[in-house]
């Protein structure tokens, strides 16, 4: 303390300034987490207390049968002990991935497409650009009884329209090599406007002097794009993908109404599996240990957005 | 404004007293209303009765003084909701549908309130309210094993057979099939003929599909409620699954496997499919001359019969108090005029198709209202809940374990039907799973 004080003695008025100023910014931040605090204990206690209600009931094997008999932790890892012998819930994972692989796949696909389409200064293609943006913000549930309706051989105009041109097409909700396909479609119809809007974002605070010299220098259409315009947005691109990926898990509503989880098992993503299992068996804590499986890949999958520095506003 | 809002309201309220003689207990002296100011949360799934009642809530309100919320979302939903909230004992409802496959869990496990003492009790229920008016066998379901009543029955409805396109049938010179031998038989007939699918069922297959295990000589568990041991892969069992996926498979129409009571109900109007089983409420939906095109071509019958006999399935729901409301008595009070003699005849007269009294089941306006091109519904959904109960073969649908076992069964014939397992696969897998399901559940078998 005495050599600090020492070194302190002969400071410049520079670095006396310096200190003041540190001084000032270390009060600034403790008034802004004082301001703050209350918020975020609000916060904090909105979304952290649920959550360990979620992985305390999950070391339980609480059921709503006998609510009090079931809630006790002498096997707290029993739930996560039978999750890797319940062929149903393995099952589920790898429905759930090929679910999410394909979705994201084709929103990536068809929302880059049609943003490249629709990048261009016209009324016309705003109007269509804001038509696109209707499936994105239709209650989940609407966009499902839309494909119910669609998918209904007997009352589906579009297979109605197939089969006048001679091309019937089976029911693709009761075939089970169609039918996770059939999700992912109308997944995709949902949100591919969300990759759409994101990227037109990007494609239109891109700069135009690059794509002209390199229009001068003779490339090509594709090459643009190729070395240009997708190094430019595909930044935007991975963000996109990663939330679409993270919303994958939470597939519900189209499931639920479509195909119910079958034709057998083919549909049965992870969440609906825990939803089986707590409202249809009301098996509580065993359905909160696949909820909490799900939140800790969800967790992972938000750590990756954070490593990739996509959200890492500390660096801007 | 205000003064002729309770002129109406007073109005309304002698009207229903006239009515409803059996609430006049709760019309005090001078006017004085015994529930002014007590909310009453009442829930149960949309259904026809309900939705009538919602209709005639101001009367109810206008006679008691009560304010009623009634929240009546679709069937799954309501279940969701129902078990969860009885679960915790909870006071967020005062009137609650008895949903007939929870029935047994929510009775025995203390979730409801038994209503005997509300019913013996004079200065709550009149003695022409008559609970003995409603069928035993509709009543056997909302009794608990303490013997006591815990949910006064509103509908009690049979699985029935039907044929949309009876003149199809006749065209090819066969009778209505009354053997499962029958029903291939006449289905490889009349498959669509005019475009029309020969079978579609409900995809709900553990209430569809058992009427057909039962016929084959299998069963769900061992003897249920005693020996509730699953015996899905017996050799009747598989036979049975066999069978069954086979009609959707071979004539149901393209996404058979996806239809729900709706579609399925829609699908016999239009004259899309021939032949189901479904319930008498939806049934009767085909004698709307405004919105059926089959009412001149319907046939109905009872479901087929197999090596082993006939086994309708058979359906209850009724109203019960949780344990928990802290309004019991206004509860009370409203179970009592919503099924009284007074309102179930009321309903009937507006249409409604599945009564659980006896007195409205005989009546002449009930039973003209179900002679539907000739076919006497109400007589066939009768002697179909008399043989349910003689037989108990539905003894299997109210043990608290059975949404599992349910849920294997509707797995089962989807895996058939849709061509992923055989029948013996099928059956197998649901044993397996129904045993393990049960295991978890804490029964010893």
């Amino acid at each position: 303390m005495g050599a600090a004080n020492t070194l302190a003695a002969p400071a410049t008025p520079g670095l006396r300034a310096a200190h003041a100023s540190r001084g000032w910014q270390a009060a600034r931040r403790r008034a802004f987490a004082f301001g703050l605090a209350p918020a975020l204990i609000v916060l904090l206690a909105i979304t952290l207390v649920p959550a360990a209600a979620l992985v305390v009931a999950s070391l339980t094997p609480l059921s709503l049968t006998d609510p009090a008999g079931t809630f006790h932790f002498r096997d707290p890892l029993g739930n996560y002990r039978h999750l890797l012998e319940d062929t149903r819930f393995l099952g589920s994972i790898a429905t759930q991935l090929k679910l999410s692989a394909a979705s994201v796949a084709l929103q990536l696909a068809v929302g880059l497409a049609l943003a490249l389409l629709l990048n261009r200064p016209s009324r016309v293609l705003g109007a269509v650009r804001g038509a696109f943006l209707i499936p994105m913000v239709l209650p989940p549930i609407v966009v499902a009884l839309i494909w119910k309706i669609l998918f209904t051989p007997d009352v589906s105009p579009l297979h109605h329209a197939l089969e006048s041109i001679g091309w019937p097409v089976r029911s693709l909700i009761a075939n089970p090599d169609t039918a996770l396909w059939a999700i992912a479609f109308a997944d995709t119809w949902q949100w591919f406007p969300f990759t759409m809007l994101m990227v037109l974002a990007a494609l239109q605070m891109m700069p135009a002097d690059p794509l002209e010299a390199a229009s001068l220098d003779g490339a090509s259409r594709w090459q643009l794009f190729r070395y240009i315009v997708f190094p430019h947005i595909r930044p935007v691109l991975v963000v996109c993908g990663l939330f679409r990926l993270i919303d994958s898990f939470k597939a519900f509503p189209l499931i639920f109404v479509l195909t119910d989880g079958g034709p057998g098992n083919v549909t049965e993503v992870t969440n609906y599996y825990g939803f089986i299992q707590a409202f249809n068996f009301s098996y509580w804590g065993y359905a909160s240990a696949i909820a909490t499986v799900i939140l800790a890949g969800v967790f992972a999958l938000s750590w990756l957005v954070g490593r990739l520095g996509w959200s890492d506003h500390g660096k801007h | 404004m205000t003064q002729r809002r309770h002129l109406l309201q007073a109005a309304t309220g002698i009207g229903a007293s006239l009515l409803l003689p059996g609430l006049s207990a709760h019309a005090q002296p001078g006017g004085a209303r015994r529930f002014q100011g007590t909310t009453l949360n009442v829930s149960t799934f949309s259904a026809a009765y309900p939705r009538l009642l919602q209709q005639w809530l101001p009367e109810f309100e206008a006679l008691s003084g009560a304010k009623v919320n009634f929240d009546a979302p679709s069937f799954p939903v309501y279940n969701q909701r129902a078990d969860l909230e009885l679960s915790t004992k909870g006071s967020a409802y005062d009137v609650v549908n008895v949903t007939f496959i929870y029935s047994s869990r929510w009775i025995d496990s203390g979730w409801l309130t038994p209503l005997d003492e509300f019913i013996a009790n004079p200065q709550h229920t009149p003695a022409d309210w008559d609970v003995n008016d409603f069928l035993s066998g509709a009543r056997a379901p909302e009794t608990g094993r303490d013997g006591k009543l815990y949910g006064i029955p509103w509908t009690a409805e049979a699985l029935l057979s039907v044929s949309s396109r009876f003149d199809l049938v006749q065209q090819a010179g066969l009778a209505f099939p009354d053997t499962t031998d029958d029903l291939v038989k006449v289905l490889r007939a009349v498959n669509k003929k005019e475009r029309v699918a020969g079978f579609v069922s409900d995809n709900h297959y553990g209430w569809t599909f058992v009427p057909y295990l039962h016929a084959f000589g299998g069963d769900v568990f061992r003897k249920a409620p005693d020996d509730l041991f699953p015996t899905l892969d017996t050799p009747e069992a598989v036979a049975a699954a066999d069978y069954y996926a086979n009609l959707i498979r071979e004539f149901g129409p393209d996404g058979a496997i996806t239809y729900q009571p709706d579609q399925v109900t829609q699908a016999l109007k239009l004259g899309r499919v021939n032949f189901s089983d479904a319930g008498q409420l939806h049934l009767a939906q085909l004698g709307d001359a405004a919105t059926s095109k089959t009412l001149k071509t319907v046939k109905f019958g009872f479901v087929p019969k197999g090596p082993a006999g006939r086994f309708p399935g058979t359906a209850v729901h009724g109203l019960g108090i949780p344990a928990g409301s802290r309004n019991k008595e206004a509860a009370w009070a409203f179970i009592q005029w919503a099924l009284s003699k007074q309102t179930t005849r009321r309903a009937v007269a507006a249409g409604y198709g599945s009564p659980a009294r006896r007195s409205d089941i005989d009546s002449a306006e009930f039973r003209s209202r179900q002679r539907i091109n000739g076919n006497d519904l109400a007589q066939l959904s009768l002697d179909s809940i008399a043989q349910a109960e003689r037989t108990g073969h539905m003894k299997y649908r109210t043990v608290s374990v059975y949404p599992q076992v349910d849920q294997q069964l509707n797995k089962a014939i989807a895996l058939i039907a849709s061509g992923q397992a055989n029948a013996r696969q099928a059956m197998q897998q649901a044993q397996a799973q129904s045993i393990a399901e049960l295991r978890r559940a804490g029964q010893k078998i």
